[in-house]
């Protein structure tokens, strides 16, 4: 007699397989390039690489960090749409010409899949990563 | 870029796109042909345009016209066009340059975004797309126009609107004062709790979600009224959460577990799935004993948070209840105000909560009254139903089952096949015509049945009472939340007489030119042929009726069966035969019946059939009729309809 049990593993690896890999996430990635332009394949390449990480402290402030391709750490506000990085300053608030920089966006990307590391850390920790002086890059 | 990752995978989608769009580009600007396949293609004209970021945003007027057809000049808007938002990425609006009254061709594979609180749909992805060129009388009058520079608006896009991803944004959450800082309900604030370990009963089922994980919400009871009663098949997956779980078994072997649709004071529902009962009593009980009345849930867990789009049909259920039938609370206002019912909007979320222990934690108010909440199910006619508009529509009603039948699938376990009922009333006896006098209700694995029911089916003709059966494309279905029940629930709003009440003699729908496969019919007609190689006769065993007796393994010359474990004295001698028709009400078609014959069923032919042998030639010509038959096959060509005779209960 034939064993059940092997078959029945087998599909239900094939099924996540499937899951995983399934090549309708194109339409959303499609659309998700459409609006976003130039900024999805990096932002999406910082989720990839756990990139973003969500600070908190004991009352409830939020912050998100995003550790660029550069290995520079960027701060992204929680309560509103703003960055650190020059490319938020330049694109963004000079000429308007896209609604997020690619930390931004990579934040939003991370909290939808599910790829946001967690930090807690204290009150005074949280509050100079909110007011850290930026560095002159010159 | 990381192997495998989201970006990869992107960038490989981006590297199909680009060949195709540039490719669609040069074809463009060549003043190429465009393939002429129209499939798919959507056309619009600008009415309205602006930028933002490097957007191009037209509002535009969907038309279903050809270009040939039209001018640029027809300047009117005509009401009931369907309004777009048709977004171009900067690349695409370099290369239509369009302005307000352009008629555009937008090519698939384009793609179209609801957004969830706008009527206007918005249409993405439109690489492929193609301005059409005006025709030639009004030339003159597009290159005038084309010498002007066109300024489009910008919008500017404010830096302070963040984006939510959660969709907890109802109007009945919003207007509370408990909201989180951040919108997950685990995610708890410490200083913006709730003092609600100090008020004793809520009636606040949100409230209670919110309040899960703070000091004290064990303690917690929430008042609310149950709606409705019902069992739900178990699935696999929820039993490992809970320790002891003993769920209830129903007579169809499916395990299952009770559940409760409750309403708290500010109209929001939840389904509450209670577990083991002290005795698998049915639901018919329960459902008597607790419906409209008050209970207090304590300790419960959350299950699940559901939405419309995921849970049709609680929430085809939960439509059936919308809106209260008396004021709701308003969250975050005075005791005294209450919000009329028909601002509301239907409810698009739904807790499911379940209990976190052994004990139910539901304590039902028995001597309390029926609360002004309740809204008992509506019962109509057949014909009332069967007439109404829309689609997966609660509907409740009376009905006389006439024949049953099981699904015949054998590849699906017995206790997990369609049943299907064939049901009448009074309001569909007592019609001339256009309506079908019996109509077939479909019970599905999911909808679960309880031993009464099971039991009485079979027996004898019953009258059933169908609480909120699925009205949608024509059929009835029972499904999850669906109950059937022998006896009235006492607190129905009936619409008149007891409608199920038959005053003759069931009459079935005569065999016509519009039967259908799968229903139940009456047929009259001469005998024309006899399908001998189909007949065939078998013993049955007098006590149970088992038609698979084998060879006594003592005794080669008697039967056994195996049902009753004991030898068959004086079998019944089944007989089957199909013989074929001629029909007046159905000219066109061949009819074949199956006809089974036994002493129990008493039928015209078997007059003319002794039960050891017949003579065909002694059975054509005779008239038959009326015989009551299920239609199994009814095809075109050939023209055929295959019918077998049956028993009405």
């Amino acid at each position: 007699m034939d064993c059940t049990l092997p078959a029945v593993a087998e599909e239900l690896l094939k099924e996540i397989k499937k899951a995983f890999q399934e090549t309708s996430h194109d339409t959303l990635f499609s659309r998700l390039k459409f609006i976003f332009g130039p900024s999805a394949v990096p932002a999406l390449d910082l989720v990839d690489q756990r990139a973003v990480t969500r600070v908190t402290s004991p009352s409830g402030r939020t912050a998100y960090q995003v550790l660029g391709s550069s290995g520079k750490l960027y701060t992204c506000y929680s309560s509103c749409h703003f960055c650190t990085c020059p490319a938020f300053g330049f694109t963004v608030l000079q000429k308007s010409e896209s609604l997020l920089c690619k930390h931004i966006l990579a934040v939003y990307l991370s909290q939808a899949v599910g790829a946001c590391q967690e930090l807690s850390v204290s009150e005074e920790q949280l509050i100079s990563v909110l007011l850290a002086e930026e560095e002159d890059e010159g | 870029l990381r192997r495998g990752g989201l970006a990869e995978r992107l960038c490989r989608l981006q590297n199909r796109e680009r060949s195709a769009i540039n490719f669609w580009r040069h074809q463009c600007i060549s003043d190429a042909k465009i393939s002429s396949d129209k499939s798919g293609v959507l056309i619009v004209k600008i009415l309205e345009m602006f930028e933002e970021c490097t957007i191009q945003v037209a509002i535009c007027q969907q038309l279903q016209q050809t270009p040939a057809t039209l001018s640029s000049e027809d300047a009117v808007v005509s009401a009931g066009e369907p309004i777009l938002k048709v977004l171009f990425v900067r690349e695409t609006a370099a290369q239509l340059k369009s302005r307000p009254q352009d008629v555009i061709h937008i090519y698939p594979p384009w793609q179209k975004l609801l957004l969830k609180n706008a009527d206007v749909p918005i249409i993405l992805n439109t690489y492929f797309s193609q301005k059409v060129l005006p025709s030639e009388h009004s030339e003159t009058g597009e290159k005038v126009h084309s010498l002007a520079k066109m300024v489009i608006r910008r919008n500017i896009i404010s830096l302070a609107q963040t984006f939510r991803l959660d969709d907890l944004d109802d109007e009945l959450h919003q207007a509370g004062n408990q909201v989180a800082c951040a919108p997950q309900i685990h995610n708890s604030c410490g200083s913006k709790q709730h003092s609600l370990a100090q008020s004793a009963v809520n009636d606040s089922l949100l409230e209670m979600v919110e309040s899960q994980g703070a000091v004290g919400w064990r303690e917690v009871k929430v008042r609310v009224v149950i709606q409705r009663v019902y069992c739900l098949p178990a699935r696999e997956g929820y039993g490992s959460h809970f320790q002891g779980n003993k769920p209830l078994l129903s007579n169809r072997g499916m395990f299952c577990r009770l559940c409760l649709l409750v309403q708290d004071a500010y109209g929001m529902f939840s389904e509450v799935q209670l577990q083991s009962l002290s005795s698998a009593g049915d639901v018919e009980q329960y459902c008597r004993m607790w419906e409209g009345k008050f209970c207090c849930l304590a300790g419960m867990k959350i299950l699940q948070r559901t939405t419309r789009g995921r849970a049709l049909g609680l929430f085809s259920l939960i439509d059936s209840l919308w809106p209260p039938v008396v004021p709701v609370k308003v969250p975050g206002q005075s005791q005294g105000s209450e919000m009329r019912t028909t601002e509301l909007p239907p409810p698009s979320f739904c807790y499911i909560l379940t209990v976190q222990s052994d004990e139910i934690h539901v304590e039902v108010d028995k001597e309390e009254q029926i609360s002004n909440l309740y809204q008992p199910p509506a019962v109509h006619g057949l014909k009332e139903i069967l007439q109404m508009d829309g689609c997966n529509e609660r509907c409740s009603f009376w009905a006389q089952v006439l024949y049953l039948r099981l699904q015949t699938k054998h590849t699906v376990p017995l206790n997990q096949r369609e049943i299907w009922l064939f049901v009448t009333d009074s309001t569909l006896q007592n019609v001339a015509h256009m309506i079908p006098k019996v109509v077939a209700v479909s019970v599905a694995a999911s909808c679960v049945l309880s031993t009464e029911i099971t039991g009485g089916l079979d027996a004898a003709s019953q009258r059933v009472f169908f609480k909120d059966a699925l009205w949608g494309n024509g059929r009835i279905i029972c499904v999850e939340r669906t109950v059937l029940l022998l006896q009235k629930p006492l607190l129905c709003s009936a619409a008149g007489a007891d409608l199920s009440e038959l005053t003759g003699p069931v009459r079935l729908d005569e065999l016509d030119s519009t039967t259908q496969a799968n229903s139940i019919c009456a047929v009259r007609g001469t005998v024309v042929g006899v399908n001998e190689r189909t007949a065939f006769s078998w013993p049955t065993c007098d006590r149970c009726g088992n038609g698979k007796l084998e060879l006594c393994p003592q005794d080669r010359g008697l039967l056994y069966c195996n049902q009753c474990s004991d030898t068959v004295i004086s079998p019944v001698l089944k007989m089957q035969l199909e013989v074929f028709l001629s029909c007046p009400s159905r000219s066109q078609s061949t009819v074949k019946v199956k006809v089974c014959l036994c002493p129990r069923l008493f039928v015209l032919i078997n007059s003319l059939l002794s039960l050891q042998s017949y003579e065909v030639q002694s059975v054509l010509g005779k008239e038959v009729g009326l015989l009551n038959c299920y239609v199994h096959s009814v095809t075109s060509h050939p023209n055929c309809v295959g019918l077998e005779e049956i028993v009405l209960l």
